[in-house]
């Protein structure tokens, strides 16, 4: 039997379309059926949880709404509860990624949601997270509460399991209703988690709705970018182009594009003893999810002048990523990934042989490579799913110079320095665009609370109405107890 | 071999009508052979690929050269000062990097191309009246098109045959009264071109309403996609509107693909269903593989082209293309350009990074 996915209430399912999804990805082809709903039956879905949104969800306290989902992050931490199995079960075989790497995977990333995480993610943003609930003193004076949105519509993009999950509950944090459209590449995880989230509370179930469509079929879209509040959109620069120009002026319009990360390695890093530790850790960073992420290193800096010098780390790099495909097999590509790894490769090869001071190394069957330069001049993305360019450089103080033209995708950098380089490299960093540093080894795990792309994300999503210190003290006039 | 033996054995190997799979073989690694020793960059390539003429049995293992490394990397056998002619790639936005393929002499490829032409688009007529959509060589003398074009117009061409585009586009003026004059004659008609420029064509005549009715026997060739010139069109749609707008059979609108780092065309027998069977004559051979592991996909599932041609003696004979296809029985289907799809993640691709970069 098909499984059908995406999530609403109010309509009758056999009412709705159903579109066929198939993914043969090397570990089993599997088919699930996605809802195509009516124009019709999309604007009444946006009526309802607008409503829902409205007499319900703004009513709950915020500390309510983190237990709920606490509740089912739980739930969903369980190994043995049917919705976590399906999506054990089902992920690998939809993105392709290791059963294993996916496992691990959803542990970590939702355990960044329990609640004194998303009492962090809370007050991150909010010095006073009761500001979602009612009118707070504001230090400047007067009043404020803020309001999320009654209707957030999402657009995801991409493979990487469960993202649509942290633009979720960022929703649910602010108290907005939800309609998410799911990429074609994983429509699973937000399907699962709303599901899960109305069998907790189903009211709260009321005030989501994933949905679907063909990308590029602008005449959904244009349904809900006329009904949103506030629109969070993921993609590359193109479609988010696209629906930006789409969207109605009065309405905002949130975007998050593709973005480029990188790895920095300090001699003091690369003595004999620790070198082996740090290349593993940066094999770990460009196999996990291969390379899909925003945060996903696609070149490593590696400083001359320490006991292992930045070709030996090439190699210590390319031994571990063969090291891994024990660990977390690399997926089968479709043959556009393919075609992309292989022009990658083969421009790399070529400059390999026809210039000095390069090397390339690479598995025979295309699982991976290492591209070794010995200067860094102009730099690129690398041809992704497991493929990584090492430069080396006299000092890493030189790294933000190169990576500056491109400050607008500049993202996450993966640092192994001293705590003195650490700090320095910081702020020359930040000065360049770039929004977070984390530790090789996490690259790919931001931690609860992160900024993303540097932005306040719950902040982002809410308005604030003031209640100015005039009308306060003016109200006292015609109080009862005026003298 | 030397240069002169090499040119001699391809002739009399094109020009005989049918070979054995083992004698395209032994002449496939005789040429790998003389590329090797006389072609330093491809020597270098075959090596780090662990590869030599010693090591290699049958054409299926010759080491295949991206196309890409075309424009790195001057691939040729013959001396500098022998080069006769020069084609080079189209780039799509003027800056880049264009690959170069040298030719000592034309002789081989004007041989193979003759030879394929008649067998595909010319079995039943000796010439035929054409019209040519492209500029012509003196226009255009880096363009391979350009060259197979002029090399059509010269052999088979009848009198009256014309070119309906220079440098500054399309004379339609005139390329309409040719038309009618066709439409009132009973002598089949050719039109020849780019495929880009049938686009714009059709688009033109639709927007008027005009129809030429082409006498009986009339054909159409068109060769080289729509490269981003003109609006993306669906092949299907193409043709049908094609055919309508000439009134030539859809079994007679020729698709012809050929590549500026080929020396040999391949054709389909008409495009009444989209995607088509290309095939090429007996001195080209073709595989798909996965461009990942350079493993042979299965029969009938997709991969990248890899072609094998004999007549591209100068340069490199086994070239790796970035077209998709899927191999079938005597042919392949042509699914065009791996389009470097869409990343899936969020994690900035090549492509778009360029197109970013690049403005």
């Amino acid at each position: 039997m098909t499984l059908n996915l995406g999530y609403f209430q109010g309509i009758e399912s056999s009412t709705t379309e159903w579109k066929t999804l198939s993914f043969d990805r090397g570990r089993g082809a599997i088919e699930v059926a996605v809802p195509v709903l009516s124009e019709t039956q999309l604007k009444s879905l946006c009526t309802r949880v607008k409503n829902m949104s409205q007499t319900y969800l703004k009513t709950i306290p915020v500390s309510d709404l983190v237990n709920i989902i606490d509740t089912t992050i739980s739930s969903f931490l369980d190994r043995t509860n049917p919705y976590r199995q399906q999506a054990e079960d089902l992920l690998p075989r939809i993105t392709g990624y290791d059963p294993e790497m996916i496992r691990l995977g959803l542990t970590s990333y939702l355990k960044t949601f329990r609640k004194v995480e998303l009492n962090r993610f809370l007050s991150e943003d909010f010095s006073n997270p009761k500001i979602l609930d009612e009118f707070q003193p504001l230090p400047k004076g007067g009043l404020g509460r803020a309001y999320g949105p009654d209707l957030l519509f999402h657009i995801w993009a991409g493979n990487v399991p469960g993202l649509p999950i942290w633009s979720l509950v960022s929703g649910l944090l602010v108290k907005a209703g939800n309609i998410g459209k799911v990429s074609s590449a994983e429509p699973l995880m937000a399907s699962l988690f709303s599901k899960l989230l109305a069998e907790i509370d189903p009211k709260l179930g009321e005030c989501i709705a994933i949905v679907w469509w063909e990308g590029g079929q602008n005449k959904w879209e244009e349904v809900l970018l006329k009904q949103a509040d506030l629109v969070l959109a993921y993609g590359n620069n193109d479609t988010l182009r696209q629906i930006r120009n789409r969207t109605p002026i009065t309405t905002r319009c949130l975007t998050y594009g593709h973005k480029i990360s990188f790895g920095m390695i300090s001699r003091s890093a690369l003595d004999t003893g620790k070198s082996w530790t740090t290349a593993h850790q940066a094999a770990y960073d460009i196999v996990r999810y291969d390379q899909q992420g925003c945060y996903s290193p696609q070149i490593f800096f590696v400083e001359e002048g320490g006991a292992v010098s930045p070709e030996q780390f090439a190699q210590f790099l390319a031994r571990e990523l063969e090291n891994f495909e024990n660990k977390f097999p690399s997926r089968s590509l479709t043959i556009e990934e393919a075609s992309i790894v292989a022009s990658w490769r083969q421009s790399e090869e070529l400059k390999a042989f026809s210039e000095e001071k390069r090397a390339f190394l690479a598995d025979p069957n295309g699982r991976w490579s290492v591209s070794y330069s010995e200067t860094a001049g102009e730099i690129y993305p690398s041809g992704l799913n497991r493929t990584i360019q090492v430069f080396a450089v006299g000092s890493l103080r030189e790294v933000p110079s190169i990576v500056k033209p491109y400050k607008a995708f500049l993202q996450t950098v993966g640092i192994a320095a001293s705590p003195e380089e650490l700090i320095q490299l910081a702020s020359q960093l930040g000065a360049i665009g770039v929004t977070r540093i984390s530790a090789l080894e996490h690259m790919t795990t931001p931690e609860a609370g992160w900024h993303h792309d540097g932005r306040f994300n719950l902040l982002d999503l809410v308005t604030v109405t003031e209640v100015e210190r005039t009308a306060e003290t003016a109200a006292e006039a015609f109080s009862d107890y005026v003298d | 071999m030397n240069e002169k033996q090499v040119i001699d054995s391809l002739t009399k190997f094109i020009i005989r009508h049918k070979t054995r799979e083992d004698e395209f073989d032994t002449l496939a690694l005789q040429i790998f052979e003389y590329q090797f020793n006389n072609n330093l960059p491809y020597q270098r390539f075959c090596r780090q690929r662990e590869t030599t003429p010693k090591t290699v049995q049958s054409w299926k293992s010759i080491p295949a050269v991206p196309i890409n490394a075309y424009k790195s990397l001057t691939l040729s056998c013959c001396r500098p000062e022998d080069i006769k002619r020069t084609f080079m790639t189209s780039g799509t936005t003027g800056d880049e990097l264009r690959g170069k393929c040298h030719h000592p002499t034309l002789s081989v490829y004007d041989t193979s191309m003759i030879t394929a032409f008649k067998a595909r688009f010319m079995p039943d007529l000796k010439t035929i009246r054409m019209g040519i959509l492209f500029p012509t060589e003196n226009e255009m003398p880096n363009s391979s098109l350009a060259h197979y074009l002029a090399l059509a117009y010269s052999n088979f061409g009848s009198d009256g045959s014309q070119y309906f585009i220079t440098t500054e586009g399309v004379c339609l003026e005139k390329l309409f009264a040719e038309l009618e004059r066709a439409e009132k004659n009973s002598e089949p008609y050719a039109l020849l071109g780019a495929s880009y420029s049938f686009v714009h064509l059709i688009d033109q005549m639709e927007k008027s309403n005009q129809t030429i009715q082409l006498p009986k026997g009339s054909r159409i060739l068109d060769t080289g996609g729509f490269k981003g010139q003109s609006r993306e069109l669906d092949l299907d749609d193409f043709y049908e509107r094609l055919s309508e707008r000439f009134s030539v059979p859809r079994a007679s609108c020729v698709n012809m693909y050929g590549m500026t780092e080929l020396s040999t065309q391949f054709y389909d027998n008409g495009n009444q269903i989209c995607p088509s069977k290309k095939s090429g004559p007996h001195w080209i051979r073709s595989q798909v593989i996965n461009p990942a592991t350079g493993i042979p996909t299965p029969k009938g599932e997709r991969g990248i082209l890899v072609h094998c041609d004999l007549a591209h003696f100068n340069c490199v004979a086994t070239i790796q293309t970035e077209d998709i296809g899927i191999e079938i029985d005597n042919g392949f289907l042509l699914l065009g350009r791996a389009k470097g799809a869409e990343a899936k993640g969020c994690s900035m691709a090549v492509a778009e990074f360029l197109k970013i970069a690049q403005g």
